[in-house]
């Protein structure tokens, strides 16, 4: 079974595990007793275990092998939630991530065991037992009650073992005696039986089996085994491991002394001692067979379905040197971006299509059919209307299918806030709404840094300690907001805190001190235009390097981020009170309904979102501000933007009086682009300029016009 | 047959400017001025005709803008600015090469003739060393002898690549 091809759909499926786990340790943090969650949090650790298992990623599989052992143990009541185990919990979840990142990368898992959680979660596991001794033992002494007449206490015991068992109790091990009895409807007792082994082998060290190993393997018992297991852990939990493989009817178990059986091993002594060096071949035996088989047991032990596990034992060890091959050939990221479309989306898709193709067929006809010219003209502009309306609901439908919820980007940031709360000792609260706004799919990939970036700023700059936010007669508890939400054609994302504000005055202080601005720049400039310094690179404010921020390259690597996305970032803050940063991103990135102007010999698209007014003046209506251009236009004073002047276009200047003024828009503000003529508005492919031009920060991109020619798309954002 | 199989292991690895191939390497001869360049055919993606090009404002002046290559937008360079010649003068044979360094990733470079394609051993290559401070030098890895004369052999990383001054 090659799991290559299923390597998508398990990075996305781990993810989306992961995710809901982060999601549901923070609602277990809030609320330790809702039964409802710890399910969920069992049933996500549950699944990332049995598909680690499937992939052949051990020790993927083994750390969530142990937290799932964690949370069952909770699910039963046998552990408390404390703080400490969420914070381990929580690193568990990073290390699992970041054996995703590498299987995303290379395929491959990666090498760090993790050992140290491993070793805390056991530690949780066998504290929480010892916390809750009463229940323990209760459960045990009933285990043992009906397991007195169980099979395994007949067990004997040879020479070696007793050594064995005697090393191991003075390590502080625990020896306990077992018996699996397996359904009577089991066809394949053999393969179940090798099932169990390994369950309690990743516990423990099976010492001695009845019947013997070989026996065991080649199907010669009958509905029932019984095991000498040496463990640390608990003995429910390896009953419960034993019990989890299916077609099992019950395990039985206890605690083994050594000392009871060794009368009776007495009476076996001189058998038992010729048996004694069979069992022991024997042993290693299954234990050399085991090794390879090791991947599959999880991957087995799910699927609940009664396949043969025997018959898929050669096929999962096939599976594995073929990894490896892949492995070595590959060295870029393994899997391609994938987005998860709704069915309905792709029916529309199809529909449409259809639709072209009827159009397209019709417009075949036409031309074929048409001896009267009139005719021909009017049923050929029926179905290019036609078309167009198929073409612009195509556009849309596949732009709804490339659309994401941003969900997926902020799902994670109530756990970063957490930590941070942790790491900055402040207290502050996350409140999310908007999570549902969509984005094209690239846009949301892109966007979750500087938005981690912002949301940290506010964590750490923004909000104020607890004693700072007494004295000021705020709630001690700081509050950070993240709003997303649709507007027009943009889609906004703010980051809002209720912390400090920026101190404008620090800042000039600050720009000057770094020959950002001259102390008479500053003298001129707005607090806006101060504020807006901060997204210079290396400026940052902050009186201390912290771990959180204050390295300088927040704010200007959030600016650059979302201007590469063809958004723009904003503050709005008022000192004493916070600050507001907001996003404003476009809905899609590829098609664009544009305004096509001619600029001397040049054509130039302006996106048609930007856009205001378009308006005809006259010299006399251009007045000078500052030795600047502007109009005043219904009351409003706008600066006036020659585009040749800006875009070095070589041009006659004609005493031209009447000037065709293209009013655009960016937030609140304006300004008026000087053309030379209108075309008229068209819609537009986005096309990338490639990277070997370095950016024209006045030029969003390319687009082909019908006649093939090339037009640069204006990015009116940047003229301001 | 070993020849195919070599060019598709060099184009697998297009960065690997020092490959030694015992065999043949392919050079198209192209001419600037009165000197002959030679471009490694294997990146090399097309050779177009002379079409308008679409300036785009503020970039460096080297690059002539931008030209639609069958739907795509793919920018256009002059060699001769970037070399320190003279402006390009656009004849008939003025021809545009489309490069191919990376993926998805074309530019197309103005040449004012091409002439030919050449197969050189590597006996016919003489590497020159980095010694020559001159602007011209640093775009050229090699000289190339064959029957028509030297080709200079161009650099084609240097060349493309904006040095950040």
């Amino acid at each position: 079974m090659d799991v290559s091809q299923y390597l998508e759909i398990f990075i996305d499926e781990t993810k989306e595990h992961l995710q809901s786990l982060n999601t549901q340790i923070l609602n277990l943090e809030q609320d330790s007793e809702n039964a409802d969650t710890i399910n969920e949090i069992f049933r996500a650790a549950h699944s990332l275990k049995g598909m680690a298992g499937t992939m052949g990623y051990k020790r993927m599989q083994n750390l969530t092998h142990d937290m799932e052992n964690v949370f069952s143990e909770v699910r039963n009541g046998n552990i408390k939630v404390r703080a400490n185990m969420i914070d381990i919990l929580f690193q568990c979840l990073d290390a699992l991530e970041e054996y995703l990142d590498n299987i995303q990368s290379s395929a491959d898992e990666g090498t760090n065991d993790n050992e140290p959680l491993i070793r805390e979660l056991n530690r949780i596991l066998t504290g929480g037992a010892a916390e809750a001794p009463g229940k323990a033992a209760e459960q045990k002494a009933s285990v043992t009650e009906d397991s007195a007449s169980a099979a395994w206490t007949g067990i004997t015991l040879g020479e070696s073992e007793k050594v064995v068992i005697d090393k191991a109790l003075e390590e502080g091990k625990k020896v306990y005696g077992l018996t699996v009895y397996v359904q009577e409807s089991c066809i394949l007792k053999a393969a179940r039986a090798f099932l169990v082994f390994k369950a309690v082998e990743s516990l423990g060290e099976i010492i001695v089996s009845h019947p013997s190993a070989q026996d065991i393997e080649d199907e010669k018992f009958e509905n029932d085994f019984s095991i000498i297991v040496l463990s640390d852990s608990p003995l429910d939990q390896i009953l419960k491991e034993a019990q989890a493989v299916s077609e099992i009817e019950k395990v039985v178990g206890g605690v083994f002394d050594p000392g009871a059986a060794s009368g009776k091993t007495a009476e076996h002594e001189e058998i038992r001692e010729t048996e004694d060096k069979k069992e022991h071949t024997v042993k290693e035996e299954t234990k050399a067979a085991e090794t390879p088989k090791a991947e599959e047991k999880a991957g087995a032990e799910e699927r609940s379905a009664q396949m043969p596990a025997v018959q898929e034992t050669p096929a999962a060890s096939s599976a594995a040197p073929a990894r490896q091959e892949k492995k070595q050939t590959t060295n870029k990221p393994v899997v391609n971006r994938t987005v998860r479309v709704d069915i309905e989306k792709l029916d529309s898709l199809m529909n449409l299509v259809s639709e072209l193709i009827i159009a397209k067929n019709s417009l075949v006809s036409i031309s074929a059919s048409g001896d009267n010219d009139m005719a021909i003209n009017s049923a050929f502009n029926e179905q290019i209307e036609y078309l167009e309306s198929v073409t612009t609901n195509l556009h849309e439908s596949v732009m709804k299918v490339r659309m994401v919820p941003i969900e997926s980007v902020v799902q994670k940031f109530p756990r970063m806030i957490r930590d941070l709360q942790k790491k900055l000792g402040k207290k502050m609260e996350l409140y999310m709404s908007g999570e549902e706004t969509e984005l094209d799919r690239t846009v949301v990939d892109e966007i979750g840094d500087p938005l981690m970036h912002l949301l940290r700023n506010a964590a750490d700059h923004g909000l104020e300690s607890a004693e700072v936010r007494k004295e000021k007669g705020k709630p001690a508890v700081g509050s950070i907001h993240l709003d997303a939400y649709q507007d027009g054609n943009n889609v906004i994302i703010e980051v809002s805190d209720d912390g400090g504000g920026i101190n404008v005055e620090s800042v000039k202080q600050k720009a000057i001190t770094r020959n950002v601005i001259t102390p008479e720049q500053a003298e001129n400039m707005s607090d806006k235009d101060i504020v807006n310094l901060l997204f210079l690179p290396s400026f940052s404010t902050a009186e201390k390097v912290t771990d959180v921020s204050g390295r300088g390259v927040g704010l200007d690597v959030v600016k650059s981020k979302i201007e590469a996305l063809s958004g723009e970032v904003d503050v709005k803050t008022k000192f004493g009170e916070g600050s507001t940063w907001t996003i404003r991103l476009p809905l899609t990135l590829a098609i664009i309904q544009a305004l096509m102007v001619v600029v001397g010999d040049e054509k130039y698209a302006i996106s048609l979102g930007s856009i205001e007014t378009i308006e005809n003046i006259t010299d006399k209506d251009i007045k000078y501000v500052q030795a600047k251009e502007v109009i005043n236009l219904r009351g409003a004073v706008i600066p006036l933007i020659r585009l040749d002047d800006m875009l070095d276009i070589r041009k006659e200047k004609g005493g031209d009086e009447n000037l065709v003024v293209v009013i655009v828009r960016k937030g609140d503000k304006q300004a008026g682009l000087v053309v030379d003529e209108l075309i008229g508005q068209q819609e537009i492919v986005i096309k990338s300029l490639g990277k070997y031009i370095n950016k024209c920060k006045f030029i969003s991109g390319a687009t082909i016009l019908g006649d093939g020619e090339v037009a640069l798309i204006l990015d009116a954002n940047a003229m301001f | 047959m070993d020849l195919l199989k070599m060019n598709t292991e060099q184009m697998m690895d297009p960065d690997e400017d020092e490959y030694v191939a015992p065999q043949i390497t392919q050079f198209i001869v192209v001419r600037f001025g009165e000197e002959q360049y030679g471009i490694d055919i294997k990146y090399v993606d097309n050779i177009v005709r002379m079409q308008h090009i679409t300036r785009v404002p503020k970039v460096s002046d080297h690059i002539k803008g931008v030209i639609n290559l069958r739907g795509e937008v793919v920018p256009v360079m002059s060699v001769r600015l970037k070399m320190n010649l003279e402006e390009d003068v656009e004849t008939k044979a003025t021809r545009i090469i489309i490069l191919k360094l990376e993926q998805h990733c074309n530019i197309g470079i103005l040449v004012d003739e091409v002439k030919e394609v050449v197969n050189l051993e590597e006996s016919q290559i003489e590497r020159v060393s980095y010694e020559a401070k001159d602007d011209k030098s640093n775009f050229i890895y090699g000289i190339g002898k064959y029957d028509g004369g030297l080709i200079s052999l161009l650099d084609l990383n240097t060349v493309i690549v904006e040095k950040e001054n």
